[in-house]
């Protein structure tokens, strides 16, 4: 058969990069483990087909990108636009974005401002609102409107224990919302924001369910496949989302019923926290669970904490509504950027005990200085409490393989003789 | 997994708020109504069931026997006065022991006659008001000051207290003059009676103006502010001293809360350590009405609950709250 020869794009050259990552992540989810759920089926294919093949989901559709999980995807879907999450895990764009930013910068930063620099997006986010977290996300923003996008900044608090806060980020969300609702040419109202709330409300009570799971003794599913699913919140459309979700519950639920489990009998439990794993980076998950470990929870961004609390509304009128939706963004959060950071540190212990961890690896990227800088005071909590843990270094390259595999290994190997001991 | 159709479950997953409503119209129907078919529980109940609701109340306010156990002079109270005074008490204690301030929450007619006005409130789409959390700081005192001074001046009509010359016999109860119970109580019997200004004496115009002027701020108030009464009520100062002992409480275990305050959004009274403090067990603060919407608006397994002598009556449960908040299914699909 004739084909034609013709020299790669630069676009296309990212493309097939990202693809050979995103596939390499996915083979491994896919082969590398025991018992393989079926209807995990849904996310595997899901992500070739927006990562290896570029298929856009949302043609035709309004998508709303925004930075970190401080915007509520409620009003969004209140106002008939599709949140996409632009926080990025791709070795490729980082490599472009770290022609743009300082050396030392956090990866998850560089790849999403790369992203933006190719201008190469399966779903271009048509507006994109970015709330002021830590310092490089901030700086993020304006990096990513200097190219063009247009880049809204939604003021977001670094204290959220004061009322000033409060009334602060409350404003903010209003004037996101305002802005957004002329953007779409939308009215916000009672009704669509209540239903937008109660369907972001049952996908998050179908992630607890899924959590519960993780409890038990034999766990049915893997911490790879839970990143998977919440990842995929990221860009997928909800309703389908939902759907398969509710497939994989029934299924983890039958699994159960049999004595699945994904792990050997024993494997060290761990509490995974730090730098989110964001597809297809999940380097340091991917060899814990190789290990012979099982990550039975998390706190990070990209998971828990971005699943875990929910909005309560006393009344169900708009303005109450905004201001449930806006507390839940900031006073639920344990984002390393706040000034106090005890609740995270409460988070992770408590998971701990809840979920029966045996130990905890907090993993922080290089140049993400906050998760960096709470390293000390988290591990002196853990040592406190006498909950083993270990601090891990990584970034995006594939080059340090080897030796975060044998640190992690030791870690998983010293876990268990100290389940043998206690027995 | 957990039994489907075990008790515990249903009465976790309850709809709190219809529960509270059905439970309030029935309390305050035997408060107000309950001495027409014979019931009474005597004048020394722990929450307003106003002595001037001449016939038919179910049950009395120990405030208005309180002031009225005072008015004596001090020899008289050193004798068999004090003894009343002391019997009284204890049993003003005892009742309220049995709902801690669940009768604030649960039983005070003039609470429930708030929630009304807030319901209506609610269906006019007004929004409500907050104080600020330094304002509520300030206005925390003024229900101490007002119990001191219920306190302090009945004594002081019998009694020339610091040489005060002895007030005049207006005020002996002078609490119940300027409550908004003593007028908006009675009116639901279709006694307005208690709506006039007094013009026997200097002090019975100025407590009776007083008094319908707190009625008209109590009106206005709490349809402005959920529960705007409560936190002046003097009643919840006296209760919150014996407090302690009571056997319904609120508890909670601060190693599970998150610190998301939906609780806090929920609370009438804007109590912000129900969602902050993370230390103390004990969560029934000096404004707490116990009404248990905290409970029922915390996402986290067991971190709040209600607990009736060691025993959790009612407790927050992932799945009893998305069963309130109707997030248990899918809902309408979006026209995208």
């Amino acid at each position: 058969m004739h084909t034609e020869l013709t020299i790669e794009t630069p676009h296309q050259r990212q493309n097939r990069h990202k693809a050979m990552e995103a596939i390499s992540v996915l083979n491994a989810l896919k082969e590398d483990f025991k018992s393989p759920i079926r209807s995990m089926g849904y996310f595997y294919d899901l992500f070739e087909k927006v990562y290896c093949r570029h298929e856009p989901l949302h043609e035709g559709k309004a998508k709303i990108g925004t930075m970190c999980i401080q915007i509520p995807s409620e009003i969004i879907y209140a106002l008939e636009g599709i949140p996409i999450r632009l926080c990025n895990g791709f070795y490729t764009d980082d490599e472009i974005g770290s022609d743009l930013l300082p050396q030392k910068s956090c990866p998850l930063v560089k790849a999403t401002v790369g992203w933006f620099a190719s201008d190469n997006f399966s779903d271009k986010p048509d507006i994109t609102f970015s709330p002021t977290t830590c310092d490089q996300k901030t700086k993020a923003g304006a990096i990513i409107g200097s190219f063009g996008h247009t880049v809204i900044d939604v003021g977001f608090p670094r204290t959220k224990e004061s009322e000033e806060s409060r009334h602060y980020w409350r404003e903010s969300v209003k004037s996101f919302a305002v802005k957004l609702s002329k953007f779409q040419g939308k009215k916000l109202t009672k009704s669509n924001l209540e239903s937008a709330i109660k369907k972001v409300g049952y996908a998050q009570s179908l992630y607890h369910k899924l959590t519960e799971f993780r409890k038990a003794k034999a766990v049915p599913i893997l911490g790879v496949d839970m990143f998977l699913v919440t990842n995929a919140f990221f860009f997928d459309k909800i309703d389908e989302w939902i759907g398969a979700v509710e497939k994989l519950l029934a299924e983890l639920e039958q699994r159960v019923n049999d004595g699945v489990n994904v792990a050997g009998k024993a494997s060290p439990r761990i509490v995974y926290t730090g730098s989110p794993p964001i597809f297809p980076n999940y380097k340091i998950p991917l060899i814990i669970e190789e290990s012979d470990a099982i990550i039975v929870a998390d706190e990070t961004c990209s998971s828990n904490r971005m699943f875990n609390d929910m909005v309560a509304v006393d009344e169900w009128n708009l303005y109450d509504m905004i201001d449930s939706v806006s507390d839940k963004y900031l006073k639920a959060c344990t984002c390393p950027i706040f000034t106090q950071n005890d609740d995270r540190i409460r988070r992770i212990i408590q998971l701990v005990h809840t979920y029966k961890g045996d130990g905890v690896i907090y993993q922080a990227f290089a140049g993400c200085q906050v998760y960096e800088m709470e390293q000390r005071s988290v591990l002196a909590a853990m040592e406190r409490e006498g909950i083993p843990i270990l601090y891990i270094e990584s970034d995006y390259s594939p080059s340090q393989h080897g030796q975060l595999t044998t640190r992690v290994e030791a870690f998983v190997e010293s876990l268990k003789n100290r389940k043998r001991m206690k027995k | 997994m957990k039994n489907k159709f075990s008790l515990r479950r249903a009465v976790n997953n309850m709809n709190l708020v219809r529960f509270r409503f059905w439970f309030q119209i029935a309390a305050f129907a035997f408060i107000v109504y309950g001495g027409y078919i014979g019931l009474d529980l005597g004048n020394k109940l722990p929450t307003f069931a106003c002595v001037y609701n001449a016939e038919g109340t179910g049950g009395k306010c120990y405030v208005g026997m309180l002031q009225h156990d005072l008015k004596h002079p001090i020899d008289v109270f050193m004798g068999y006065a004090g003894y009343a005074f002391l019997i009284s008490l204890v049993m003003f204690m005892v009742w309220f022991w049995v709902l801690n301030k669940g009768w604030c929450g649960f039983v005070c007619p003039l609470g429930t006659m708030q929630d009304w006005l807030t319901m209506l409130r609610e269906k006019t789409k007004i929004r409500f008001s907050e104080y600020s959390w330094a304002n509520r700081g300030k206005i925390k005192s003024i229900k101490y000051i007002l119990l001191f001074l219920l306190l302090l001046l009945p004594v002081m009509i019998a009694n020339s207290v610091f040489g005060i010359p002895k007030l005049p016999n207006g005020l002996s109860m002078p609490f119940c003059d300027i409550c908004p119970g003593r007028m908006m109580i009675p009116a639901f019997t279709g006694d307005f009676n208690q709506f006039y200004i007094d013009f026997s004496s200097k002090t019975d115009i100025v407590m009776t103006t007083i008094g319908m002027i707190m009625t008209g701020l109590f009106l206005a108030g709490s349809f402005i502010k959920k529960r705007f009464f409560c936190y002046f009520c003097p009643m919840a100062a006296l209760q919150y001293i014996f407090s302690k002992p009571a056997l319904l409480k609120l508890y909670k275990d601060g190693s599970k809360c998150t610190r998301c305050g939906d609780c806090y959004r929920a609370c009438d009274m804007d109590i912000l350590e129900i969602a902050d403090d993370v230390t103390t067990k004990n969560m029934v603060t000096e404004d707490c009405t116990l009404c248990l919407k905290c409970v029922a608006a915390c996402p986290e397994e067991g971190c709040l609950e209600a607990n009736f002598m060691g025993a959790t009556i009612f407790e927050s449960t992932k799945e009893g709250f998305v069963l309130r908040m109707a997030m248990d299914q899918r809902g309408e699909k979006h026209a995208h």
